[in-house]
């Protein structure tokens, strides 16, 4: 049964890009555009993983990542925050949200793989 | 008086005189009130003094040569009288020697007893001082006895011959014997005579009475005596009877053994005075009889010898002490003369001398004091001339101080003020405030009432009324507007280009002005330009009631205070200018910024979905692909990463300028931050077979930062030592320095000018620009990383020689009290 990876991402060609990649390294690719349908696709499809970028409408990144580490049974689902800003305390912010990994863009595909590979091989 | 008394009182008086003297010529270090006698006692003493020495001399050497005359006449008396009874008594002995004699004229046989007895009887009765005659034949048996009072004796036939009297005639032709008395109450002498060796020896019992008439005969003064002592000393003769009855020894008396001393030594009279029987000291003399060997003396009692020299010295005495009078008398009234100017002298010069100046000393001595008085009074009269001169002068110089007491108590008055407006001027940037001081000082110090401070508005060309002083809220209210533009008094002001007054608007021309001036109960005003570069920015006036001219010094204050108001009103304006620009110039930034992060995010996204697809194109996910167009496709990946990595580092440099970079503060250890970047950098090197090497000293303590922005930056460092080195090694060492941590990396690169060290640090600055190209870097690694180290209180700097290589050092400060890394 293939893996189900969440991919919270407003921008189309990212969207695309990650589409491309996992669906072509065999995972199933649930997406959404916001950080409210972010909640709802977690709710409804029980993702393996949540690939969370920050910057997205009506809820940021990190809130959604928040949210989800409260849910008592979505909390096991490791996420990983992608932040676009290299700005300083990004990443203690995102692991204050609670996420299990951290990336930064711009990231390679190739290294994206190799850490969602760590918590869904 | 003796000698030695009278010799005592001289020595005595000479004594007191020469101890007078040396008082009287003490030094006089003596209060002032005692000086004032002490010349009249000084020279009166000095005075009697003299007369006493001269009188004393006189009369001590009068009394001494009477008293030697005297004396000597006295003895040469006493020794008259000593000789004249011991020729008396000489003679006395001689007479009955030589009665006697005849008995002795004839050889013993040529004589009969009866003969011899009327003889005998004969010579008795001629010589009545002869009391028994005894006639002893050459061998010495007595044949005859005579006597007055017993019957005569015949032929007795008693054996003489062993007796002095017979046998000391005999050899010696007379005998005198000792001095003996009959009856205790007469005194004897036996007397024998020898005429030859067949005469026999005639004895004669002398009765000596004779010698006491001749020494009772003898009168020298009251007390004197005559006596006489025998060969064997002993008293024969006195007035005193009894003593010679007593059979006295006179051998221990001085005189006495000084006599015989004489006498035996062949001497002349020897010292005079004794002592006689009844221990009385006495005047001596003796006389000697030759014949018997006995001496008359005669005394005379000391005292009684010298009662004519006592009343000697009394008379002298007297007459000394009435000397002494008359000399004290003369001193006195001749000092008195002397002193009594001297006084007067010394009296009016103590009175100069305390401030009386118009004192004047009169003496009409005619000699050198009336000329010093003179002179004193000259004095005097120059002393008060001068004095006089000098009060003038004293009382022009004090005036002269009030009056610049005064100007400098203004002066600090005005300086004061003067300090407090700068102070208001300088520290505060409230323009009310700081005019509001202005105007209140400039009326206090202007001796005026009341003042404004007018601030031109250019917007609506009025003087607007920013500060008053004294004035209350209707008055501030009807002077708010009433200057404009073409007031004849600013334009006064103006045309002048400083202070105009009017000394009372009643006299001036009816205006506006001069009605507001008048209702307020002005009549005096003083108003002052407030020039900025010659252009009019404002007013300040001030106010009186009382009509009058201002003085210069009110004018030219009013001056200060109006540049002073300038300045401030200046001092408003640049501020109010700067701020405004410093705001504008901070919201630009701030956009700056913005628009920066904007800008970098917005280029960031295409970015990343082109480096997104092209890896994705280059992984196949696409399909395959033709080798050309993989070969483009890495040419575009290249420049992407190079067009992002741009785009990060101006994002970062315009963080760290807009303040908005943050350190992340942690402790962490340099060794894993120098290997993790070793290791990243690993491949780059391998890639271009550079020697990549690692230094790290043991124990470094922990260092504290930005762990991520230290490691970018050591990445920065080793990323261009690798990139600018083709061959040779790369070595980075961490160290530790005093309170430092060194990082350094070395490399055998190309090197770097001189030049260019200087200024690889900057923003765009690589040592070739053409590198940016060749090499890849953006040109603002070095600048960021320049940044980042002296934010974290380090510094980072460069030692390059070209050909050589370069070597890039950082340091970074090592917090207090860190336990050594394990």
């Amino acid at each position: 049964m293939k893996r189900c990876i969440l991919v919270v991402e407003d921008q189309e060609d990212n969207r695309r890009i990650l589409r491309d990649l996992l669906t072509n390294s065999g995972y199933k690719l649930v997406e959404a555009q916001d950080g409210q349908q972010a909640l709802t696709m977690a709710e409804r499809k029980r993702p393996d993983l949540i690939l969370m970028d920050v910057q997205i409408p009506v809820l940021d990144g990190y809130e959604v990542t928040r949210r989800l580490k409260a849910d008592p049974v979505l909390r096991a689902i490791p996420i990983i925050v992608v932040t676009s800003y290299a700005l300083s305390g990004d990443e203690s912010k995102a692991r204050a949200a609670g996420c299990n990994a951290y990336v930064s863009k711009p990231y390679s595909p190739r290294q994206l793989l190799a850490t969602i590979r760590e918590y869904v091989p | 008086m003796t000698q030695q008394a009278a010799l005592a009182f001289f020595e005595g008086a000479t004594a007191w005189v020469l101890a007078t003297m040396r008082n009287l010529t003490a030094p006089a270090s003596v209060p002032f009130s005692r000086v004032r006698n002490r010349l009249f006692v000084k020279y009166v003493a000095l005075f009697v003094a003299l007369v006493s020495v001269a009188l004393l001399v006189n009369g001590a050497s009068e009394i001494w040569f009477f008293y030697r005359e005297h004396r000597a006449s006295l003895i040469r008396i006493q020794r008259e009288q000593a000789e004249v009874a011991a020729t008396k008594i000489s003679q006395f002995v001689n007479g009955i020697e030589a009665q006697l004699g005849w008995t002795v004229q004839l050889p013993w046989d040529a004589r009969t007893f009866e003969q011899r007895r009327i003889d005998a009887w004969r010579l008795l009765r001629q010589v009545s001082a002869i009391s028994e005659l005894e006639q002893i034949n050459p061998s010495g048996l007595e044949q005859l006895r005579v006597s007055r009072t017993d019957p005569d004796v015949f032929g007795s036939g008693i054996d003489r011959s062993r007796e002095p009297k017979f046998r000391h005639a005999v050899s010696h032709k007379r005998y005198y014997g000792p001095v003996y008395f009959r009856q205790n109450s007469e005194p004897y002498m036996t007397l024998s005579l020898s005429g030859g060796n067949d005469s026999g020896v005639s004895v004669a019992e002398v009765n000596l009475t004779f010698i006491w008439e001749v020494i009772s005969q003898i009168k020298v003064g009251a007390g004197g005596q005559a006596y006489v002592v025998d060969a064997l000393n002993r008293l024969i003769a006195h007035p005193d009877i009894s003593l010679v009855l007593q059979n006295t020894d006179l051998s221990g008396l001085a005189q006495v053994q000084r006599a015989r001393a004489a006498i035996s030594e062949g001497v002349s009279q020897p010292d005079q005075a004794a002592r006689n029987l009844q221990g009385r000291e006495v005047l001596t003399s003796y006389a000697e009889i030759a014949s018997l060997g006995w001496l008359v003396f005669v005394d005379l009692p000391t005292d009684e010898a010298y009662a004519p020299l006592r009343a000697t010295i009394a008379r002298t005495a007297l007459l000394l002490l009435a000397a002494l009078g008359l000399a004290l008398l003369g001193g006195m009234f001749l000092v008195r003369k002397m002193v009594v100017p001297i006084q007067a002298l010394r009296a009016g010069a103590a009175r100069i001398g305390s401030g009386d100046l118009s004192q004047r000393i009169s003496i009409k001595t005619g000699d050198e004091l009336e000329s010093l008085a003179d002179q004193f009074n000259e004095m005097a009269g120059k002393l008060k001339d001068s004095y006089a001169n000098l009060e003038a002068k004293v009382e022009a110089r004090t005036h002269q101080l009030e009056q610049s007491t005064h100007e400098l108590e203004q002066s600090v008055l005005e300086l004061r003020a003067l300090r407090e407006v700068s102070q208001a001027v300088n520290s505060t940037l409230n323009l009310e405030n700081v005019l509001t001081t202005i105007v209140a000082k400039a009326v206090q110090l202007s001796s005026t009432v009341a003042g404004s401070i007018y601030v031109f508005d250019a917007r609506r060309e009025k003087f607007e009324q920013r500060a008053t002083y004294g004035m209350d809220s209707a008055t501030i209210a009807a002077f708010t507007d009433h200057f404009d533009t073409g007031n004849r008094y600013v334009n006064s002001a103006l045309a002048r280009q400083g202070p105009i007054q009017i000394p009372d608007f009643r006299d001036e021309p009816a205006s506006l002005t001069r009605d507001l001036i008048l209702d307020s109960g002005y009549r005096a005003v003083l108003v002052a330009p407030l020039l900025w570069q010659d252009t009019l920015s404002g007013l300040l006036v001030v106010r009186r009631k009382e009509p009058g001219a201002f003085p210069k010094t009110t004018v030219d204050l009013l001056k200060t205070f109006a540049a002073q108001s300038v300045q401030a009103i200046q001092n408003a304006r640049l501020f109010g200018e700067l701020h405004e620009k410093s705001r504008q110039v901070e919201i630009e930034s701030r956009h700056k910024s913005q628009f920066l992060a904007n800008m970098s995010h917005e280029l960031r996204t295409p970015l990343n979905a082109i480096l997104g697809y092209t890896e994705l194109v280059l992984d196949r996910i696409y399909g395959d692909i033709p080798d050309r167009m993989r070969g483009v496709m890495e040419r575009v990946e290249i420049n992407g990463r190079h067009l992002l990595r741009l785009i990060n580092d101006v994002l970062d440099l315009t963080k760290i300028e807009a303040g908005q970079l943050t350190l992340e503060m942690t402790e962490y250890s340099l060794k894993n931050v120098v290997e993790g970047v070793l290791d990243t950098v690993e491949p780059l090197a391998a890639e271009k077979r550079i020697m990549l090497k690692g230094e790290i000293s043991p124990n470094l303590p922990l260092a504290r930062g930005d762990e991520r922005r230290i490691a970018q930056v050591l990445l920065n460092l080793v990323g261009n030592a690798i990139k600018f080195t083709d061959s040779g090694e790369v070595l980075v060492r961490a160290s530790k320095m005093d309170r430092s941590l060194v990082i350094a990396v070395r490399d055998t690169g190309s090197g770097i000018s001189e030049a260019d060290q200087g200024k690889i640090f900057d923003e765009f600055q690589q040592a070739d620009n053409s590198s940016i190209r060749t090499r890849g870097g953006t040109g603002l690694g070095l600048s960021i990383a320049k940044r980042i180290i002296e934010m974290h209180g380090g510094g980072i700097w460069v030692e390059s020689t070209l050909g050589q290589g370069s070597t890039f050092s950082f340091t970074l400060p090592i917090p207090e009290e860190k336990t050594p890394q394990p």
